[in-house]
């Protein structure tokens, strides 16, 4: 390229009046081999500007998982459930019975064996006195 | 929007967001940082994305004004900032391959005012148009040109100051 061009395109550059395509040309010339002794001083200027587009971010960037929608509800059906717990939880221990109703209990299971053993006594002994009947009846075929 | 369309959108203009961030904040960690948030802000209002024109441009706005934000509350708090970008020797080894000359406009855009580095940044860097410019730094056109031909007559000064010292 023409150097006149070029010391042209570089002093409306300085002015900020080049397009977008003309300091591509600029950045171009500067990164060939031949430039012109004079203009040495500003090949450090468009080499690194052409280089530092090329830095890059390293680190990789990390989003939360679900949005923050999702997690409201989520939020909405765990609490229910620990809700529930605490009401099961609640309900359990009164289901179980005081020390006073379990002594109740266990007193009238005990009473109830021993009149169960005192009725099968009273059934033996009723069975033993079937044989009086016979008694009568001997008794009535005599006296007809 | 889902996560995928979502990054889909976003991830491509990552690189340049982090330029800018690093810009701005000269350290690397904290241009990694801000990347991050900006993402993370733009994922949070991702229903709005939509109603830019250019979701590239949104980015790069809401860049600029968490950058802005950050190197205020710094100066605010009154720490000076120190940044020594470590490099291990595999960085070292990349960094001379292709790197020829990045240090020198690192330097001297240093220098510049924040206005003007952004303007440079997304101009000279990032090859914007003017117009994308004035969108993504809410500045109006006119004044970007006068900022960028402030920024580039100090880059000039600066870089003949420089070599006429190298020669001498």
């Amino acid at each position: 390229m023409e150097l006149a061009k070029i010391e042209a395109l570089l002093d409306s550059y300085f002015k900020g009046e080049t397009s977008l395509d003309q300091e591509n040309m600029l950045r171009d010339y500067f990164s060939t081999a031949t430039i012109a002794p004079h203009l040495m001083a500003y090949q450090g200027l468009f080499v690194g500007l052409k280089n530092a587009q090329k830095e890059v971010s390293e680190r990789e960037v990390s989003l939360p998982e679900s949005s923050t929608n999702s997690r409201s509800w989520w939020l909405s059906i765990a609490a229910t459930l620990v809700i529930l717990l605490g009401v099961v939880g609640l309900q359990f221990p009164a289901n179980q019975m005081t020390t006073e109703e379990q002594h109740a209990l266990a007193e009238f299971n005990k009473s109830r064996t021993t009149l169960l053993l005192m009725s099968k006594s009273f059934n033996k002994g009723t069975q033993e006195l079937a044989v009086i009947s016979q008694f009568t009846e001997t008794k009535n075929r005599i006296l007809k | 929007m889902k996560q995928k369309e979502f990054l889909n959108t976003i991830l491509p203009c990552k690189n340049t967001l982090y330029r800018l961030a690093k810009r701005l904040l000269v350290s690397s960690d904290e241009a990694e940082d801000a990347v991050q948030e900006v993402f993370l802000k733009l994922w949070k209002g991702r229903d709005k994305i939509d109603n830019y024109r250019s979701p590239e441009a949104f980015a790069i706005t809401i860049t600029k004004n968490y950058c802005l934000d950050r190197l205020k509350s710094k100066q605010a708090s009154n720490i000076k900032i120190v940044h020594n970008n470590y490099k291990n020797s595999e960085n070292i080894e990349r960094t001379i391959e292709g790197n020829e000359g990045v240090e020198l406009v690192t330097k001297i855009m240093e220098t510049l005012p924040e206005k003007q580095k952004m303007i440079m940044q997304l101009r000279d860097i990032e090859q914007f148009e003017f117009v994308e410019i004035s969108q993504m730094l809410e500045i109006n056109e006119t004044a970007i040109r006068v900022a960028l031909s402030r920024a580039r007559k100090v880059v000039r000064e600066q870089l003949i100051k420089q070599y006429n010292y190298g020669i001498s």
